[in-house]
């Protein structure tokens, strides 16, 4: 075999990982306390951030009216003033453009008590080619969906706490781990509150893939730190940190494109929340959640639950 | 030599022996029986209606194939009615999607549902029941055989003065068109052409002695309708001519949709609160059923000479139909027609989207698209990582054929792909492709060790790399699980999608991964 194939593929390979590792190693002479101490920071100000401005909640959490309206050329603020002088009702629109597919178009938002047969017919006489799409969401339902969604997430949350300490059956790295997602979600709700994301079923959806992510690159760390017995826990680390690098930069290779390409409010607000909750994410596990595991490996305070004889 | 046995073994092992299977069932079930899309990519209307009380399970059934029965007069084809039930506050939410409709259908659908169906029964011209006088015991129709084998019946009672008023009023009138309107267009101007008119003259029934008033005069005593024909009146002729008869419905049929449009903006300008709506005949829809359509029109069934000379309480409506499915099909929707008449409750319409047919494929264009582009995203990303081109291409056709199962399971399914359902693909693949790049390099940490123990690490390493599939995958299972059985919302599809990727991923694709990736990596 050896003769076959000249070894230096395999040693190019090797060379490519030891150089991520290198450019990574800036990581493992961190401190842990530090490691510990700047995402707890983090956490903090978002959950300060998340106090003071949190996100809005998207009309079908509130109730409202939304009407799309596309293949119209014409300007957003003068549609509005025409609309609101008709219907009587104060409204707003928005313009929308989407370079990629060239498409472009206008969102109206009114209150829920508005009435969006009168909007649409009013536009579709000044604009016979507009292709309009209501929606409507009655405040009633709107509270139906934020009940729903709140419980939701929650028992998500609980059911991935009780699965990861069953896995790992150790207080302090099952701990880390829900804390991470738990901060995860409290930082990407911040930022939604700061750049002005709604709060929605779409992005709800979003936070729940949030909690799949996290805890993929975490148990991925737990495991490699804590269940790798050849190497030293900086190299273990140092391979967590590399593979961790990987599977963040793809994932977020592929969400930045469906970002770009896609027009859908829906799919767009879920990419960019789960683009600033990957990011989090990478904050809170390579470096919150390894500062926690170094600091716990050493520490002389070690135990674990064991629900198993001899394990 | 060694290679190519190599290649054999790799194809027979059993796990990417289940990958090509797989596979190969997903396309033949994709093609067999396509994918179906949700509203909010096919175009449509979603609407969600809540009822003004808690229901019992029977009213839920009811309420359900009565939404169905009306809605079946516009004559569109997929309307799917799903009641979605709170496990914790008990309410029942009802979810009617309709497919390929044109905003004003879509409008009126919610109409009808907002509206609570009042059934009318007319005779010459009279009502003389109304929903509350009809009573319908349950499951009271089937096939008289006893008079043709594809003879339907449906039996029904009238109470009180309705009775009374049928008794008056049918004497002498044996073989008269008896009509069974559910929503009639009360106090409406229908504007229709030359023949539906004249088909509008007929439905006489088979009169023994005495002579039928016709439809258009029975509906217009009975239910204020006034029937014009179009003579190239002006939108503004007509909408004056409506008003000042004081109706609030104008109906435009069979004429051209310019003439709709224009009474419609003209309506706009007026501010008159009067409505118009729109009808053409569907492509092979007989001028009769046409009528019947517009009209919300069931029958007209013909009085039978023991009912006009009987002394009864209890009735039946008879007829026939080409087989005896048609037959039975037709009993059970005039059955459900009759108790529809009377809906237990008032339905709200607390949610509705509208995506136009056209919106709606270049929806799925762009969704085709941004998943390319994901993929070939994933492709660089990976290629940018290992340099090689040779764990590249299968992670991300690993990727590609994850997806093609999953589309494969949904059509199997029949699973209405929306955008939720969308992104729990993505999501799916998302760590889907993590699991990959977790057992590639654990795969590749292996092959700097020493020669000695090399097999027991690589055995070692992949059980933990499977250890983390399975902790994450359980995880996610679990925490889409609630999502699943606890919502009545529209997050469905994100947990079916999700929960089906992760299960796909752990039991078909990953382990062929594993076993593709030690194949390729072992040759060098």
């Amino acid at each position: 075999m050896a003769a076959k194939k000249p070894k230096g593929k395999a040693s190019s390979d090797g060379e490519i990982m030891n150089q991520k590792q290198k450019r990574l190693s800036f990581l493992v002479s961190m401190e842990p306390k530090k490691m510990i101490l700047y995402p707890f920071v983090v956490f903090v100000l978002a959950l300060l951030l998340l106090a003071v401005h949190p996100p809005e909640r998207g009309i079908d959490l509130r109730g409202g009216v939304v009407v799309t309206v596309y293949n119209v050329d014409a300007s957003p603020d003068e549609l509005a003033s025409y609309l609101t002088d008709k219907t009587g009702t104060e409204l707003h629109a928005e313009r929308f453009h989407d370079s990629i597919n060239g498409i472009t178009g206008i969102r109206i938002y009114a209150p829920a008590d508005a009435n969006p047969d009168l909007i649409s017919d009013l536009i579709k006489a000044r604009y016979p080619n507009a292709d309009i799409t209501p929606r409507v969401v009655d405040p009633t339902f709107g509270k139906i969906a934020q009940r729903q969604g709140i419980k939701a997430v929650a028992y998500a949350f609980i059911g991935m706490a009780i699965v990861v300490f069953l896995f790992f059956r150790d207080p302090i790295p099952s701990g880390t781990i829900i804390f991470s997602a738990f901060s995860d979600m409290v930082i990407a709700l911040a930022i939604m509150g700061l750049l002005g994301i709604k709060l929605t079923t779409a992005t709800i959806a979003a936070l729940l893939m949030l909690i799949g992510y996290t805890v993929d690159s975490n148990i991925l760390l737990t495991t490699r730190l804590l269940r790798r017995k050849e190497d030293t826990v900086e190299d273990a680390y140092l391979s967590a940190v590399s593979t961790g690098f990987t599977m963040s930069t793809t994932t977020l290779g592929a969400l930045i494109v469906l970002w770009l390409v896609s027009t859908s409010d829906v799919i767009d607000s879920i990419t960019i929340v789960l683009i600033f909750g990957l990011l989090a994410d990478f904050m809170n596990t390579w470096i919150f959640n390894a500062g926690v595991l170094r600091w716990y490996i050493v520490s002389p305070y070690r135990f674990s639950i064991k629900l198993r004889r001899g394990s | 030599m060694a290679r190519k046995r190599g290649i054999k073994a790799l194809l027979l092992n059993w796990r990417v022996l289940l990958l090509i299977l797989s596979l190969i069932g997903s396309i033949a079930a994709i093609a067999v029986n396509g994918l179906t899309y949700g509203i909010d990519i096919g175009g449509g209307v979603a609407l969600i209606a809540k009822p003004d009380r808690p229901l019992s399970g029977e009213e839920v059934d009811g309420i359900a194939s009565s939404l169905q029965n009306r809605l079946n007069t516009f004559g569109v084809k997929d309307i799917t009615i799903e009641s979605q039930r709170d496990p914790e506050t008990g309410e029942t939410l009802f979810v009617v999607k309709v497919a390929n409709v044109t905003l004003d259908e879509a409008k009126q659908i919610k109409n009808l549902i907002e509206s609570q169906g009042v059934l009318y029964m007319e005779l010459d011209g009279v009502v003389f029941a109304r929903g509350s006088d009809v009573t319908v015991y349950s499951s009271n129709y089937g096939l008289d055989l006893q008079r043709c084998p594809t003879c339907w019946y449906v039996g029904f009672t009238l109470s009180g003065d309705s009775l009374k008023k049928f008794n008056e009023l049918k004497k002498g009138k044996a073989g008269w068109p008896v009509d069974i309107f559910l929503d009639p267009p009360v106090n409406s101007l229908i504007v229709v052409s030359d023949r539906v008119y004249s088909t509008m003259q007929g439905f006489l029934g088979e009169p023994v002695s005495g002579t039928p008033k016709p439809l258009v005069q029975r509906i217009s005593e009975a239910f204020n309708i006034t029937v014009v024909k179009y003579q190239n009146q002006s939108a503004g002729e007509l909408v004056k001519n409506a008003t000042s008869l004081g109706k609030d419905t104008i109906i435009v049929v069979d004429l051209p949709e310019e003439l709709y449009t224009k009474v419609k903006n003209e309506l706009l300008q007026s501010n008159l609160g009067v409505r118009v709506s729109y009808y053409s005949p569907q492509q092979g829809e007989d001028p009769k059923s046409f009528v019947a359509r517009i009209l919300h029109l069931y029958g007209p069934y013909v009085l039978s000479a023991e009912v006009v000379e009987g002394d009864s309480n209890s009735f039946q409506l008879t007829g026939s139909a080409a087989t005896k499915e048609e037959a039975l099909q037709e009993a059970k929707r005039i059955y459900s027609v009759l108790r529809s008449g009377s809906l237990p409750t008032k339905l709200g319409v607390i949610s509705e989207e509208y995506i136009s047919p056209t919106l709606g494929s270049s929806f799925k264009k762009q969704a085709l698209m941004a998943g390319l582009g994901a993929l070939i995203a994933v492709l660089l990303a990976i290629y940018f990582h290992y340099r090689r081109w040779k764990l590249a291409i299968p992670i991300a056709s690993t990727s590609l054929f994850e997806v093609i199962i999953i589309l494969g399971m949904a059509s199997l399914i029949r699973w209405n792909l929306d955008l939720p359902s969308i992104a729990g693909i993505i999501a799916a693949i998302g760590t889907g492709v993590d699991q990959q790049i977790v057992i590639t390099d654990e795969l590749l940490g292996g092959s700097s060790a020493e020669g000695v123990s090399r097999r027991m690490g690589l055995l070692r390493r992949m059980a933990r790399a499977f250890f983390v599939i399975l902790a994450s995958a359980t995880t996610t299972i679990v925490a889409m699980s609630f999502l699943l059985f606890y919502f009545v919302g529209t997050l469905k599809g994100f947990a079916v999608t999700t929960i089906l990727g992760v299960l796909i991923g752990i039991l078909i694709t990953r382990p062929a991964y594993a076993e593709i990736a030690k194949y390729l990596l072992s040759l060098e």
